[in-house]
């Protein structure tokens, strides 16, 4: 029970669509390796979030949906890996449908990996065992 | 004695006759021949008949005249000699004011330096090009053929003028056309992508309804649950396969030599597991080297194997074969010859078969033979194939025999132009 924070990862979410908030809430409910931490909604959010961050909120991956309002994916990793306190967190974009373009500008601008959103439970299953194999 | 000699003299007279009748007739086709002649008077038994020839000028005449193009001669100094009833009617004037007008007037103000320097140069030989005739406020996009005559005046040039303005409107609609067809691509793969969100969501809920309501739902409802999950697959299918479809327009990939014999190798490696699954055989030798897209003709290859493989006999185990030879022409009748430029490939199954009378519907979108449920897929194999191969300007075809096996025959050209 102690050094609880060392086991288990915590994963920063930046996604508008409540549905695709509750999806992956419901699959990591079943997750004791994994916490998801207070989702927010766009990529300035990400930033607040992160300043206000402490050593026991601070995400160990940050997985940006690329269809948000005011600062999108690709926006919001630029953003992060221009920033020496967080450019070292492992990101990744994720989104419905992923084009060449999409991949090609992400691994430029930083990111670990692109992810298809997931079609099924089984699909978060896979997604979230290839980002830890990642990290 | 004296009847000999007679016959004689008589027979030489005829001769001498005959000779001078010959030598006037042949001087006669030779006056005529070089127009010295205009008229001939002909005695026919106790009347004369009058013949005059048409000359070859008068006939030239009446052949500009009626010609669809407009036709001018002008003068060292660019004026005009002589224009037809055409060229008339392209800049909406009678004959009698053109003639003694320079041609220049008769020339779009921006195009007058390019004419002037085609003027220059006809004189020194054959030339065309591309100007705007503009007078009395119309426009006419022209192409001007210019050569040099020799009138018994002199040097002279004759220009050929012919109206481009039905060319120039169709090139701008088929740009219009290729513009609009591109949008509506671009809209597709938007749409698309818009639909894969809620469809999405759909299957999601649907299986998250499905795990938590398994106890309290009873067998019917569990059924109705996964008949909606099942569509929402096949829908996802479907977007993935439009979207394939779509994209066979816009990408226009290389066409590169490539030895069909790597690509099939490639395919059943990748296929290895499948077609073990299936105990399937496929055969194939000495392909050739086509100038294709290589990622294409595999997915060709791919589709029709696929097929194959999905609708064989069952207990029997799927055989393929694939041959070659090159024809003559660009035909499934053709002969074969080894010097061709097509290439008739054979892919040859002995499956289920089906019905020739759908022979052409099976490459239709979306065109299956049997129930959703006896055979994965969406029906769209087919069509991206005879999609590819009409990309490669070839031909596709297939014969069939209902528990004998089916045949595709594509001919390709051996290199693109």
């Amino acid at each position: 029970m102690a050094s609880a924070d060392t086991i288990v990862k915590k994963i920063l979410l930046a996604e508008d669509d409540p549905d695709d908030v509750s999806f992956f809430f419901q699959y990591l409910s079943e997750r004791p390796d994994l916490v998801l931490l207070p989702p927010v909604e766009n990529g300035e959010e990400v930033v607040e979030y992160l300043q206000k961050a402490h050593n026991g909120t601070f995400p160990d991956l940050i997985i940006l949906d690329q269809n948000m309002p005011k600062c999108n994916g690709l926006q919001t990793l630029a953003i992060l890996k221009n920033n020496t306190q967080y450019e070292k967190i492992p990101v990744f974009v994720y989104s419905t449908y992923t084009d060449a373009y999409l991949v090609k500008k992400s691994i430029q601008l930083g990111a670990r990996s692109v992810l298809e959103k997931p079609f099924s439970v089984e699909g978060y299953h896979k997604m979230i065992d290839d980002i830890l194999e990642l990290i | 004695m004296d009847r000999n000699v007679q016959q004689k003299n008589d027979l030489m007279r005829e001769l001498e006759e005959t000779r001078r009748q010959l030598y006037e007739a042949k001087e006669t086709i030779e006056a005529i021949r070089t127009g010295q002649v205009d008229a001939l008077v002909v005695q026919k038994g106790s009347t004369h008949q009058l013949y005059t020839l048409k000359t070859a000028d008068h006939t030239y005449r009446i052949f500009i005249e009626k010609m669809t193009e407009g036709a001018l001669t002008l003068s060292q100094q660019g004026i005009i000699l002589y224009a037809n009833t055409r060229f008339g009617e392209m800049i909406g004037m009678p004959l009698s004011a053109i003639i003694g007008l320079p041609f220049e007037q008769f020339i779009a103000k921006e195009n007058i330096p390019f004419y002037k320097t085609l003027f220059k140069t006809s004189w020194a030989g054959d030339c065309k090009g591309e100007v705007e005739i503009y007078y009395n406020g119309k426009h006419t996009p022209v192409q001007l053929s210019l050569t040099v005559l020799e009138l018994d005046e002199g040097l002279s040039l004759s220009i050929i003028i012919t109206d481009l303005t039905l060319q120039k409107t169709t090139q701008r609609k088929l740009q219009e056309n290729n513009r609009q067809l591109e949008l509506l691509n671009h809209t597709l793969e938007s749409s698309n992508h818009d639909l894969q969100e809620p469809l999405r969501k759909i299957h999601m809920f649907s299986n998250l309804l499905k795990k938590k309501a398994t106890d309290i739902l009873g067998q019917e409802e569990i059924a109705y649950l996964e008949k909606i999950i099942s569509s929402t697959n096949r829908m996802k299918a479907l977007i993935v396969d439009i979207l394939n479809y779509s994209r066979l327009s816009a990408i226009d990939g290389e066409f590169l030599p490539t030895n069909l014999n790597y690509v099939l190798k490639e395919l059943l490696e990748d296929f290895e597991l499948l077609i073990a699954d299936k105990k399937g055989k496929i055969d194939y030798k000495d392909l050739p080297v086509l100038e294709v897209n290589r990622g294409q003709i595999r997915q060709v290859f791919q589709n029709l194997i696929s097929n194959s493989l999905k609708f064989s006999k069952e207990g029997v185990a799927p055989v393929i074969e694939i041959n070659s030879v090159i024809l003559a022409e660009k035909s499934f009748t053709s002969k074969e010859d080894d010097k061709g430029d097509f290439c008739l490939l054979t892919i040859e199954d002995n499956g289920i078969g089906f019905d020739e009378k759908y022979a052409t519907t099976v490459f239709s979108l979306f065109q299956r033979l049997h129930p959703k449920d006896s055979f994965e897929g969406t029906g769209i194999g087919l069509s991206i194939a005879k999609k590819i191969i009409e990309k490669h300007q070839g031909l596709i075809q297939v014969t069939s025999t209902p528990g004998v096996g089916t045949k595709f025959m594509i001919i390709l050209p051996i290199k693109q132009s």
